[in-house]
C-alpha cells in the first residue's frame, strides 16, 4: 500500500527541483531510477549544506523509493525542522512512520496532507475504530473497488462493532441489549442453548425489545425446534406488524410443520409488505402449492425466476414448477421446467441435501 | 378444509390424549447379541454403518425366529486386506431360534451360521425363498463379500454363495429378493454404498474428528442378480440398466407402483438423489425419480437417504415412498399421484414437525393400531457419535419415532421407549403372533430391542401368508387388497433388514374382510367374508 502511494508522489516529482549540482545530479539518477546514486548525490549535497531543506527531503525520498522505511524517517524529520510547511515531506515521513510501526506518530503528518487512505490505516493501527470507518468509507467513494481498503474496511468495522459491544457488556452487563449481544456471539458459535439462554434472558428485562423474539425464533428453527419458532416469530409479529422479515419467518415455520394454510396468509402478508423477495415469493409458491392454490404457485415461482434468473433459488423455482405441472398433467411442460433446472444444476452445481 | 383441519385436529387430540404407548419394551429372553461395530480413532466409515436384523421363520414351526448381521473387529489402524476376526464367536452373526415361551434359543452353531469369513464385515440381510423349497434362505451383505445361505430344511444352512455366484463385492448395505421378471424365481438387489476400503479412508470434521460424508469417497453402482432357477444367478446389473446409475445407495424397496404388473424398485441414496427404477418389463429398468417427483425434495435439493419403504400410506391403492434422513432434512414422503407421479408430501403428512430434527435408519409402515391406516416406525441416531459436540441442538441417541396415521396425517406417540438408542436396523412382524405388530431393531454396539406391541383395543386384524404356485412360493411382489387398504408382499425394505413375510392388515371395527390378491404371474383372487383375527395362509390358484 505505501509503496502503491509513494511511486505516484515519486511519479509527480520527478524533475520539479531547482538545488544545487549534487542535488541536481541526485534528482538526474531518480530519472534514469538508479536509486543508489541519487542518495549517494543527495547525502553529498545535504553534507555540503546542512541546511538544504531539499536535499534531506530528497535523501529522505530516495530512501522511500528504495523501500528502506527507516532510514528515510531521519531525513525526512531534518526536512521538516528546516522547512516545517513542506507537505511532500510531510506526506512521505507519515508514511514512513506507518511502514515501520510508528502509526501515532505518522497521524499528524497524514492529517495535515489529507492522505485518508494512509491516515484510516493508522487510525485503525492505534484504535481509532470510528475514524477509521469514516476515512475507509471516504476513500472507497472515490476506489470502489480496491481490495486492499475493502479489507481494512471490513476489518475496522469488525473491531469497532466488537469494540462497541465490549464496551457495553462491560458497562451494562445485566442490560437486555447485553444479553442480546452475548446471544448473538452464542448463535454465530452455534451454541444454541447458550444463544437461547441469553435472548430468554434479554426478554426477561425488556420484553417488548423489537428483534428480539425474531432472533430467539431463529435460534429454534435453526435446531429444528418449529413449535417454538412459530411462538417467537408470532410475538414478532405483533411487537413489529409492519416488518416483512417477521412475517416471512413465521410464515416459513408454520410451513415447515405443515401449517399450510396459515403460512399462506402470513408469506402473502410479508409479501404485501416488502414485495419482491424472492425467497418470501418462493416459500408463499410452496404454501400456495400446499393449499392447492396453484395459480398463485406458478405465479409466484415465475416471479422469483424472473428475479433471480440464475441462482440456487431460481433453480428450486424451477423444480417447483416442474412439480406443479407434473401434477396437473402438463407434462411437456413439466418436462421444460426439469430441464431448466437441470441446465441450471449444471452450472450452479448438483443438488445437495440441507 | 375447514372440515379435514377439524377432523384432524380432534383426531391429533385424541392421539396425544392416548396417554398409553403402542409398545413395552421387553427383554428378549436368550439373546445375548451384542453388534460389535468396534469404532476406533480412525473413523472408518464402516463402523457407523451396521447392522441387519431378520425376523423370519426359518424352520416353519410357526414362530418369527431372529438372525443379526454382526460388524467385526477393527484394527486400529486397518490395512487391506482387512481381517475382521470373524472367527471369534464374539463377531459372529446369530441366529435365535423362538421358542414356544416366547424365549430365544442361540442355534447359531448348529444351524452352520457360525464364523463368517474375516474378510467380511456385517451390514444387513435379505429374507427369500430363491429356490421355492419351502425353507426361507438368507443373504447377508458386507463390506466385502456377500454370502447366501441356503436353507436345508432341517435346522441348518449351507453357504452356497460360489455355485449361485452372488458374492459381489466392495460395500454392500441392503438387499432384498423380489421376482422382477414374474418367472417364479426370485431374483436379487443388492444396495452398494461406496468405492471405499480402509487404505482409503478420510477423516473430517477438522479438530472434531467425524466420519466424512458419504460425498467425499466415489460413488459405485447396486448390483441385480437374476435367478436362473437352477440354484444360480447371473449377474444382470448391465444388462438391465441397473449400473447405468452410480450412487451412494444404503436402502431400497420394491413395490409397482405404476400398476403395470412388474416390480419395480427404489434405492435410497445418501446425499445425493434418490433412484427409482421402473421395470419395463423386458428385464430392463430405466432410472426415472426426477421426472416421476421421486428424486428431490419439494426444493430440488438431495437427501440423505437411508432407510427407505414402499407402501400405501394413504390407502389410496397406490404404493408411496419413505425415505430416513439426517436432520435439517425431512423424512421424504413420495405421495404416488397415479400416472407415474410422485409428489414430495413430506409436509402435509405430519413428518415435517416430526423429523426435521432426527436421523431415520430402519423405517416401517405397519398398522400397529390395526385401525385400518399404517403407521410409522422408524429407528434413530444420527450417523456421527460425536455430533453432540458439534451441534449441542443434536443427539447421537434417539428414541424410536412412533407416529400413528390419522387418515393420512402422522402424529407422534409415545413409542414405549425410554431410554434414548443408537438405532439402526428396524424389522417388524408378529413375533407373539398375537395379531399385533412388533417391532425389533438394532443398536450400535449394543443389544438389539425388542418393542412388543402392547395390543391396546378391540381393532380386528388379519395375517395372510401367501402361497405362491405359478409365482414364486412367499408370493412376493402380491398386491394384496383387504376392505380397502393395499399392501405389496415383501419382506424386504426398512434399512439392511428383513421384516416378517406374512401381510398384516388391520381392520378396525371390521369382523369380515374382502381379500383381493393380484399375484405376481398376473392371476387375480378374490376371497369374500374372511373372518378377521386370523392367520391365513392363501394359496395361488391353478397349480397344485
Amino acid at each position: 500500500m505505501i509503496a502503491l502511494l509513494l511511486f505516484g508522489w515519486l511519479a509527480g516529482q520527478a524533475g520539479a527541483s531547482n538545488a544545487a549540482q549534487h542535488l541536481q545530479a541526485g534528482l538526474n539518477a531518480r530519472n534514469q531510477h538508479q536509486v543508489d546514486v541519487e542518495i549517494a548525490e543527495f547525502r553529498k549535497a545535504t553534507e555540503l549544506d546542512p541546511r538544504l531543506a531539499d536535499g534531506f527531503f530528497n535523501l529522505g525520498a530516495a530512501f522511500m523509493e528504495k523501500r528502506d522505511y527507516g532510514a528515510a524517517i531521519a531525513p525526512l524529520k531534518r526536512a521538516l525542522e528546516l522547512s516545517p510547511d513542506l507537505p511532500a515531506a510531510h506526506q512521505l515521513l507519515g508514511y514512513a512512520l506507518l511502514a515501520e510501526g510508528y502509526a501515532a506518530e505518522a497521524i499528524p503528518h497524514l492529517e495535515k496532507v489529507g492522505a485518508q487512505d494512509a491516515l484510516a490505516i493508522a487510525q485503525l493501527e492505534t484504535g481509532q475504530l470510528s475514524d477509521a470507518v469514516v476515512n475507509f468509507n471516504a476513500v472507497l467513494a472515490k476506489r470502489p473497488d480496491d481490495p486492499d481498503l475493502l479489507y481494512y474496511l471490513g476489518h475496522a468495522s469488525g473491531l469497532l462493532s466488537k469494540s462497541a459491544i465490549d464496551a457495553l457488556i462491560s458497562a451494562h452487563p445485566d442490560s437486555a441489549r447485553a444479553h442480546e449481544a452475548l446471544a448473538e456471539n452464542y448463535f454465530v458459535l452455534r451454541q444454541m442453548p447458550q444463544a437461547e439462554k441469553e435472548y430468554q434472558e434479554a426478554l426477561r428485562i425488556r420484553p417488548d425489545l423489537p428483534g428480539l423474539h425474531l432472533e430467539l425464533g431463529q435460534v429454534y428453527a435453526n435446531s429444528a425446534q418449529w413449535p417454538k419458532a412459530e411462538q417467537e416469530f408470532r410475538a414478532e409479529t405483533k411487537l413489529q406488524p409492519g416488518k416483512a422479515e417477521a412475517a416471512y419467518r413465521l410464515g416459513a415455520a408454520l410451513l415447515q410443520q405443515g401449517k399450510a394454510q396459515e403460512a399462506f396468509v402470513e408469506l402473502k402478508h410479508a409479501n404485501d409488505l416488502k414485495p419482491d423477495m424472492p425467497e418470501t415469493l418462493y416459500s408463499f409458491g410452496k404454501a400456495a402449492s400446499l393449499t392447492g392454490d396453484a395459480a398463485t404457485a406458478e405465479k409466484s415461482w415465475i416471479r422469483v425466476i424472473e428475479l433471480e434468473k440464475d441462482t440456487s433459488l431460481a433453480a428450486q423455482a424451477h423444480f417447483g414448477l416442474a412439480g406443479l405441472y407434473r401434477k396437473q398433467g402438463k407434462t411437456d411442460r413439466a418436462q421444460h421446467e426439469m430441464q431448466e433446472f437441470q441446465k441450471l444444476q449444471s452450472t450452479i452445481g448438483p443438488p445437495r441435501s440441507e | 378444509m375447514v372440515r379435514q383441519l377439524t377432523r384432524r385436529n380432534f383426531l391429533g387430540f385424541a392421539a396425544l390424549a392416548a396417554t398409553a404407548p403402542i409398545f413395552e419394551v421387553k427383554p428378549l429372553r436368550g439373546v445375548d447379541f451384542i453388534l460389535q461395530n468396534s469404532p476406533t480413532p480412525q473413523k472408518y466409515l464402516i463402523e457407523t454403518m451396521p447392522g441387519g436384523v431378520a425376523l423370519f421363520d426359518y424352520n416353519n414351526d410357526g414362530l418369527l425366529d431372529l438372525f443379526f448381521v454382526n460388524g467385526g473387529r477393527i484394527a486400529n489402524p486397518l490395512h487391506v486386506p482387512e481381517k475382521f476376526d470373524r472367527g471369534n464367536s464374539k463377531y459372529w452373526n446369530r441366529l435365535y431360534r423362538q421358542n414356544r415361551d416366547g424365549s430365544f434359543s442361540d442355534v447359531t452353531e448348529a444351524a452352520g451360521l457360525a464364523a463368517a469369513d474375516n474378510g467380511n464385515y456385517g451390514m444387513g440381510v435379505a429374507v427369500g425363498d430363491y429356490d421355492n423349497d419351502g425353507y426361507p434362505d438368507l443373504y447377508v451383505t458386507s463390506y466385502g463379500k456377500n454370502v447366501l445361505y441356503h436353507n436345508n430344511g432341517d435346522g441348518t444352512f449351507t453357504d452356497v454363495t460360489t455355485k449361485a455366484g452372488v458374492a459381489a463385492a466392495g460395500w454392500s448395505v441392503s438387499a432384498g429378493f423380489f421376482d422382477y421378471d414374474n418367472d417364479g424365481h426370485l431374483d436379487l438387489f443388492v444396495t452398494r454404498y461406496m468405492d471405499w476400503d480402509s487404505d482409503h479412508n478420510k477423516i473430517c470434521g477438522g479438530d472434531w474428528h467425524t466420519y466424512c460424508p458419504p460425498g467425499v469417497f466415489p460413488a459405485t453402482t447396486c448390483v441385480l442378480y437374476h435367478n436362473r432357477g437352477d440354484g444360480t444367478f447371473e449377474d444382470v446389473s448391465e444388462r438391465s440398466g441397473i449400473a447405468v446409475k452410480k450412487g451412494r445407495a444404503l436402502g431400497v424397496s420394491f413395490a409397482d407402483y405404476d400398476a403395470d404388473g412388474f416390480t419395480d424398485i427404489f434405492v435410497a441414496n445418501d446425499g445425493m438423489q434418490q433412484y427409482l427404477f421402473r421395470n419395463n418389463g423386458d428385464g430392463t429398468f430405466r432410472e426415472c425419480a426426477l421426472e416421476s417427483g421421486a428424486g428431490l425434495t419439494s426444493d430440488g435439493k438431495g437427501l440423505s437417504g437411508m432407510g427407505t419403504v414402499f407402501q400405501d400410506y394413504d390407502n389410496d391403492g397406490r404404493p408411496d415412498i419413505l425415505v430416513t434422513e439426517l436432520p435439517r432434512e425431512l423424512y421424504a414422503l413420495y405421495h404416488n399421484d397415479g400416472q407415474s407421479a410422485f409428489s414430495y408430501q413430506s409436509l402435509e403428512s405430519g413428518l415435517g414437525a416430526l423429523t426435521s430434527g432426527s436421523s431415520g435408519w430402519g423405517i416401517g409402515l405397519e398398522d400397529f393400531d390395526n385401525d385400518g391406516w399404517k403407521d410409522l416406525f422408524v429407528a434413530q441416531s444420527h450417523v456421527l457419535d460425536n455430533v453432540e459436540k458439534i451441534d449441542a441442538s443434536l443427539r447421537y441417541k434417539e428414541l424410536p419415532l412412533v407416529a400413528l396415521n390419522h387418515h393420512g396425517h402422522f402424529d407422534r406417540v409415545d413409542s414405549g421407549a425410554t431410554s434414548p438408542l443408537a438405532g439402526r436396523g428396524a424389522a417388524f412382524g408378529d413375533i407373539n403372533n398375537d395379531g399385533w405388530m412388533d417391532a425389533v431393531i438394532t443398536t450400535l454396539g449394543g443389544p438389539p430391542v425388542l418393542l412388543l406391541n402392547r395390543a391396546g383395543g378391540s381393532n380386528h386384524w388379519l395375517s395372510i401368508a401367501l402361497r405362491g404356485t405359478h409365482s414364486n412360493r412367499d408370493g412376493y411382489g402380491a398386491r394384496v387388497q383387504v376392505n380397502g387398504q393395499t399392501r405389496f408382499a415383501t419382506s424386504a425394505g426398512s434399512y439392511a433388514c428383513a421384516s416378517d413375510k406374512r401381510v398384516h392388515f388391520g381392520l378396525g371395527s371390521a369382523e369380515k374382510a374382502t381379500i383381493e390378491i393380484l399375484w405376481p404371474s398376473g392371476q387375480k383372487q378374490v376371497l369374500n367374508d374372511v373372518r378377521s383375527d386370523q392367520f391365513l395362509e392363501v394359496r395361488e390358484p391353478g397349480r397344485s
